[in-house]
């Protein structure tokens, strides 16, 4: 596996750019996909999200200064175009951002590359609850296991914030789950 | 407090006996859900994505062939007479009209923006802009009205955002 900073050396080096760009969408294409998944929810909208953030990263790789690292800086390209893909779907179908996450929940039902039980539905929908901000921190360290400190630096908040922010997801998503079962 | 007792001389980070609580409560809480989000994948999705992202990069770049609606040929009249339009409205026409249009102009940008056509965000704009124009930027100097700032946050603020920040 290539240095981080000898990938972001080449990817700033015009003759070598096309060839670090493979090594990068080789390195990151899985960890960013499941990211963006856990927000999207849907395959395809995943896959779309995912090429986006690969494109805006190649075509803003030479405005990179190295101030955060490499990985942080993508996984915060995909952070913010998972969401601007939802608001857009939004404005685009004219209907609120709940709106959204609610059709995208009620589709997994049917969904063929959903392959969760009752449970991991119920789970789905209780995410799908949570304001942006705080599903994104919710699954990115819940599913992705990203350490607060990581996190501090790719959503650029303090990790008290999150932790707070985390807990009352956590909160929000058991007692969630805990009214369903008790309306069954 | 016993004056007698040895001290250690450990530390313990900011809050941590107030946030001690809750953090234990959420990992008990954890412990309930689900591990996994019970997404799959098409088959050799992963194996195909690296063409699929260079070609959709390459895409990106080819900049967008335009096809003409008119023949070119017809440009030069078409092109005399609109000249001929704009310079009897301007002569006309004095500066209330091109307020008017000026302020047009800003309201369809407006609309084009709100409406989400636009297709700029954050790291386009940066590329826009050098340290230069971040240094030359005087913020400290613009002025909202309380009423107006207030409002802003009442509807765009909540609970998750004062908690972050």
């Amino acid at each position: 596996m290539v240095e981080e900073k000898e990938l972001v050396t080449a990817l700033q080096t015009e003759a070598d750019k096309e060839s670090a760009f493979r090594e990068l969408v080789s390195q990151y294409k899985e960890r960013l996909y499941w990211q963006i998944r856990n927000m999207v929810l849907d395959h395809d909208d995943a896959d779309d999200v995912l090429q986006n953030t690969f494109i805006k990263i190649f075509r803003n790789i030479n405005s990179f200064k190295g101030e955060s690292k490499l990985h942080t800086w993508m996984y915060r390209i995909a952070a913010n175009e998972s969401i601007t893909f939802l608001n857009k779907k939004a404005k685009r179908n004219n209907i609120s951002i709940d709106n959204v996450k609610d059709n995208a929940v009620r589709k997994l039902e049917s969904d063929v590359y959903f392959e969760g039980d009752q449970i991991q539905l119920q789970f789905q929908k209780a995410i799908a609850t949570l304001p942006e901000r705080q599903r994104l921190i919710f699954t990115m360290k819940y599913f992705e296991d990203h350490t607060f400190e990581k996190l501090s630096e790719i959503l650029e908040t303090s990790v008290g914030g999150l932790k707070s922010s985390y807990h009352i997801a956590v909160k929000k998503i058991t007692e969630f789950i805990k009214t369903q079962d008790e309306t069954l | 407090m016993n004056k007698n007792k040895n001290i250690s001389g450990f530390k313990t980070p900011e809050n941590y006996f107030e946030d001690f609580d809750a953090l234990l409560f959420s990992k008990i809480d954890e412990v309930n859900l689900p591990k996994s989000a019970g997404f799959k994948i098409p088959e050799n999705y992963f194996g195909n994505l690296d063409k699929k992202v260079f070609k959709s990069v390459k895409n990106s770049e080819k900049p967008t062939k335009v096809i003409s609606l008119f023949p070119k040929k017809y440009f030069g009249y078409a092109a005399s007479i609109a000249a001929c339009l704009i310079i009897g409205f301007a002569v006309f026409n004095s500066t209330r009209e091109n307020e008017n249009l000026d302020a047009l102009q800003m309201a369809a940008i407006e609309n084009y923006i709100e409406e989400g056509n636009l297709n700029l965000d954050f790291y386009d704009v940066t590329t826009f802009i050098n340290d230069e124009d971040i240094a030359n930027l005087d913020l400290g100097k613009q002025r909202f009205s309380e009423a107006s700032l207030k409002n802003y946050l009442l509807e765009n603020m909540d609970e998750n955002t004062l908690i972050d920040e």
